[in-house]
């Protein structure tokens, strides 16, 4: 548990200049991760079952997912090809 | 317009644990801020750094959500969640113990920052105007004449506004708990 102390003006400024905001993008691409991973759940279910889109996945895995409106950061198209290697 | 009480941190967790979309947001903007400046001013890490660790530290509270066993401890699950990241990243270009590779007086740092989160919380119960003005002026260093023009208002009454504003923000501190409140966490 941290405390919440009586502070002077100058203090006050101080701690709210030490939150800057985050550059432009990055908290709206945090805020689209569960609609991106029911997104990426739903494409590795059907690829499992169609044979087609495995193999369109697995010889162009970047086209593939941003054609299915996933943006393919290096950290997903890790996760998707042990997925599909599973 | 006056600022609305803030959902408690153990009632976001709840909620975004039953999949609540709105309260998922409101957690990255809770704590998106925290994150960066942990990433930016606690390990001086670079834009690309920074956000290679930022996006991984939500996908991972996203992910590891139901494993926290205190919902109001989602402040320093996250700090510490943050904290390893940016180790891992460290220790991924250079081999060195922990302790050789995290900043010096990192505890001190990061116990500011977890004052400033506080002080932020405290800040919704402004009013808008007042939040603006304010985070505009300390936060993203704005000029009070590009204040102005973004919030149409004649640049010679921002300084007396920020006066007023922190006066107001001083005394919403001092009304909580006589100046003193304990923070979830």
């Amino acid at each position: 548990m941290i405390r919440v102390k009586a502070y002077d003006i100058e203090q006050l400024a101080r701690l709210i200049g030490a939150l800057p905001p985050t550059p432009e993008g990055w908290v709206s691409a945090a805020q689209e991760l569960p609609r991106m991973r029911a997104g990426l759940d739903d494409l590795i279910a059907k690829a499992k079952t169609d044979a087609e889109l495995r193999a369109r996945l697995v010889a162009d895995l970047e086209s593939a997912l941003a054609e299915s409106g996933i943006s393919p950061t290096p950290r997903i198209l890790a996760e998707v090809r042990s997925r599909l290697a599973d | 317009m006056q600022g609305s009480t803030p959902l408690t941190d153990q009632d976001l967790v709840a909620r975004c644990r039953d999949g609540d979309a709105e309260a998922w947001n409101l957690l990255v903007e809770r704590f998106s801020r925290y994150v960066y400046a942990i990433c930016i001013q606690g390990f001086r890490f670079g834009p690309e750094d920074a956000e290679d660790v930022f996006q991984d530290v939500f996908a991972r509270v996203y992910e590891q959500l139901d494993r926290l066993r205190d919902d109001g401890a989602i402040r320093p699950w996250i700090a510490q969640l943050t904290r390893r990241l940016c180790i891992d990243r460290i220790r991924s270009t250079r081999e060195a113990p922990v302790e050789e590779v995290e900043p010096e007086a990192f505890d001190d740092r990061l116990a500011e920052l977890d004052e400033a989160l506080a002080v932020r919380e405290m800040m919704a119960v402004l009013s808008e105007s007042c939040q603006e003005v304010l985070d505009r002026f300390f936060a993203r260093d704005e000029s009070y004449k590009t204040i102005g023009d973004a919030l149409d208002l004649p640049a010679g009454t921002i300084a007396s506004r920020i006066s007023r504003c922190l006066e107001k923000l001083k005394a919403v501190m001092e009304d909580s708990d006589a100046g003193a409140r304990p923070v979830d966490g």
